[in-house]
């Protein structure tokens, strides 16, 4: 099979019901009980799908990372009795835009740095991806943020052309999923209007970092910025929305849960937010971020330095969720920017942050 | 297609998170607030830690609390962990009795470097609690004597009700081979020793520079004027090492809880060379007063 075809739109739902047929689904879709607002979640409708949508606020990671994940049942027996829990059924995950396809990759470096977490991967092994491409709003800026062409790890990535979508088959398990029914031989008037979607979408882009990601690094380095962070910290409510519909956040807790009979329970792995007040809190009352400021820089030195010197790019895919969800209006781009500016005209000015 | 062969089997998926039973063999009160458990792991398979390392320690429905090894790696047929009583987890580990069963995984993180300490003098600096990953070294130290120089033991506590370990505080100090001072900063009429902060003994020990390698371990808030006295001897950044607290939940440089600026202390400490800390300013509370900057 070709490496690049034309699934024409008439044969979309007859393509999904077919992988939904196969196993569990997941993809955007329009929340039963809000609609209009689009999210990640299991299909049993391939009319359900919703391609064509706007980055949703919590990210597809929850597919491989859910925001409480058992990992293991214990019963209270002498000794006590511990059983590990796995999800082990395959799925698909449908519809990821290049952003968060770019965002996975890069969980998948976090989590495989030694000593390498095993469950990421184990959900990973378990699922194909299909993605999507799409146009940006106002808050996207994933030219600046090298993901906004980006097919990493994906079987299918789809993009939308006048007669349904352009198909890059990426792998053998995504030719394995398309049936000679499900798609066209792709044309050059076909080849060209996808290009021209990505063209358009790079065009349509309003928002950009005004640095590389190696300037930007270096600025971070060269100085402390209090006055910038304390100005954010000022406004920001410590709230974690920015952690929690981050698509590269990866920090977590664990905690045990009791059963009501109180004769056994379970060990739970959940999200966590650096922005807390807590989270750097040790069992001595010392808390080593108890600044507000102080957790709000780490959050930008954590994704632009110290991720970008470990695995060689921010943690920061441009898909402006942070910005979305923030209760105080504070948008990574311009705060971003204000940072750069402030360096560069102190770097004018002979002093530094 | 989903290999599923490729999938590991659940145990293994989990097995970072997941404990390995260890029983409690030995329980002593040591304070109001501290006790001493010794446990030895359900396996009969030796933990083989080395001193300064910590382990992950839970109880199925308290959960899960890093604890320092308080005893030395010389000891293998059990090991021991000093538990102060401060939350749920804790409270509970106060109520285990011998014969209970625990959860341990580990040990993690990087140690106190006895191999680049060898033939070296070591300067031992303990504040409060500081003591019990110190007794693990104090003890390899005491068990493998012909390989170390000099071995000076400075320990300050609040006051005397609230020194821990004195059984063996009293055996370091009846050696000929180690030098001892103790302080307290709150005396009562039993005591008969120094009083003050730690920095107040330290002041008056001496010691060569070029082959003294110091060992501390403290409240946060002690680290900055060790840290200053130490300079004042002379004594070399590089071979200052500062245990750091932090709240670990997953020892694998994974869940963030520890991060200091680009490091994670679970994994490239706890144990830390000063050279290390100086410049990363969520390390601020080891920095010598004139080198802090904001």
């Amino acid at each position: 099979m070709p490496t690049e075809l034309v699934m024409p739109h008439e044969a979309v739902e007859r393509f999904l019901g077919r992988l939904i047929d196969e196993g569990p689904v997941m993809g955007p879709r329009e929340r039963v009980s809000q609609p209009g607002f689009v999210h990640f979640d299991w299909l049993s409708d391939p009319g359900d799908l919703r391609l064509n949508y706007q980055t949703t606020t919590i990210p597809p990671k929850k597919a491989f990372f859910a925001p409480r994940e058992v990992l293991f049942d214990f019963e209270l027996t002498d000794p006590p009795k511990i059983t590990a829990v796995r999800e082990a059924e395959p799925f698909t995950l449908v519809g990821v835009h290049p952003c968060d396809l770019e965002a996975l990759r890069m969980l998948d470096d976090a989590y495989a740095k030694e000593p390498a977490e095993a469950c990421w991967p184990a959900n990973r092994a378990r699922a194909r991806v299909i993605g999507v491409d799409c146009m940006p709003d106002e808050y996207c800026f994933c030219t600046t943020a090298d993901s906004c062409y980006s097919r990493a790890r994906c079987d299918l990535f789809l993009t939308p052309i006048e007669r349904g979508y352009f198909v890059e088959v990426l792998t053998p398990a995504g030719e394995d999923m398309l049936r000679v029914s499900d798609v066209d031989e792709a044309t050059d008037e076909d080849r060209e209007q996808a290009k021209d979607f990505g063209r358009e979408k790079a065009g349509a882009m309003t928002a950009r970092l005004d640095a590389t990601p190696e300037e930007l690094a270096e600025i971070l380095e060269s100085g402390q910025f209090t006055e910038l962070w304390n100005e954010i910290a000022s406004r920001c409510y410590s709230c974690g929305s920015c952690n929690t519909t981050c698509p590269t956040c990866f920090c977590f807790d664990i905690n045990d849960e009791f059963d009501l009979g109180l004769t056994g329970g379970r060990r739970v792995r959940s999200w966590d937010s650096c922005q807390l007040a807590e989270f750097a809190l040790v069992a001595g009352g010392h808390n080593f971020r108890r600044l507000r400021w102080q957790r709000v820089r780490h959050r930008w030195y954590r994704k632009f330095a110290y991720l970008y010197r470990t695995f060689g790019r921010p943690y920061c895919t441009g898909c402006g969720r942070c910005s979305r969800a923030c209760t105080a209006d504070i948008n990574i781009v311009d705060v971003t920017n204000e940072l750069i500016t402030r360096a560069r005209e102190g770097d004018r000015q002979g002093v530094q942050g | 297609m989903i290999d599923h062969d490729a999938v590991p089997p659940a145990e293994d998926i989990t097995r970072f998170y997941q404990p390995e039973l260890a029983r409690v063999i030995g329980k002593w009160q040591m304070t109001e607030m501290m006790v001493l458990l010794r446990l030895q792991p359900a396996s009969g398979e030796r933990l083989d830690h080395a001193p300064g390392q910590f382990l992950q320690i839970s109880l199925p429905g308290y959960g899960e609390a890093p604890i320092s090894f308080c005893s030395s790696p010389t000891q293998t047929d059990s090991f021991e962990l000093c538990v102060q009583s401060v939350g749920n987890l804790s409270e509970a580990l106060h109520d285990l009795r011998p014969g209970d069963f625990v959860g341990v995984r580990g040990p993690y993180g990087h140690g106190f470097p006895v191999e680049d300490m060898r033939g070296r003098d070591v300067l031992i600096v303990a504040g409060g609690i500081g003591i019990a990953p110190l007794r693990s070294l104090i003890n390899y130290m005491a068990d493998r004597r012909p390989d170390f120089g000099r071995v000076i033991i400075v320990y300050g506590a609040r006051n005397p009700s609230e020194r821990l370990f004195v059984e063996d505080v009293e055996s370091w100090d009846a050696r000929d081979d180690f030098e001892t001072w103790f302080t307290v900063d709150e005396p009562d009429e039993s005591w008969t020793g120094m009083t003050g902060v730690v920095t107040v003994p330290l002041r008056e020990v001496e010691i060569d520079p070029a082959r003294t390698t110091a060992a501390v371990v403290g409240p946060p808030v002690m680290y900055r004027y060790v840290a200053m006295e130490l300079l004042n001897k002379q004594l070399a950044e590089d071979d200052i090492l500062f245990s750091l607290e932090r709240r670990f939940k997953c020892g694998m440089g994974k869940c963030g809880h520890c991060q200091l600026n680009d490091l994670y202390v679970c994994q490239d400490g706890p144990v830390f060379r000063y050279t290390q800390l100086i410049g990363r300013t969520e390390a601020i509370e080891v920095w010598a007063p004139d080198e802090q900057k904001g």
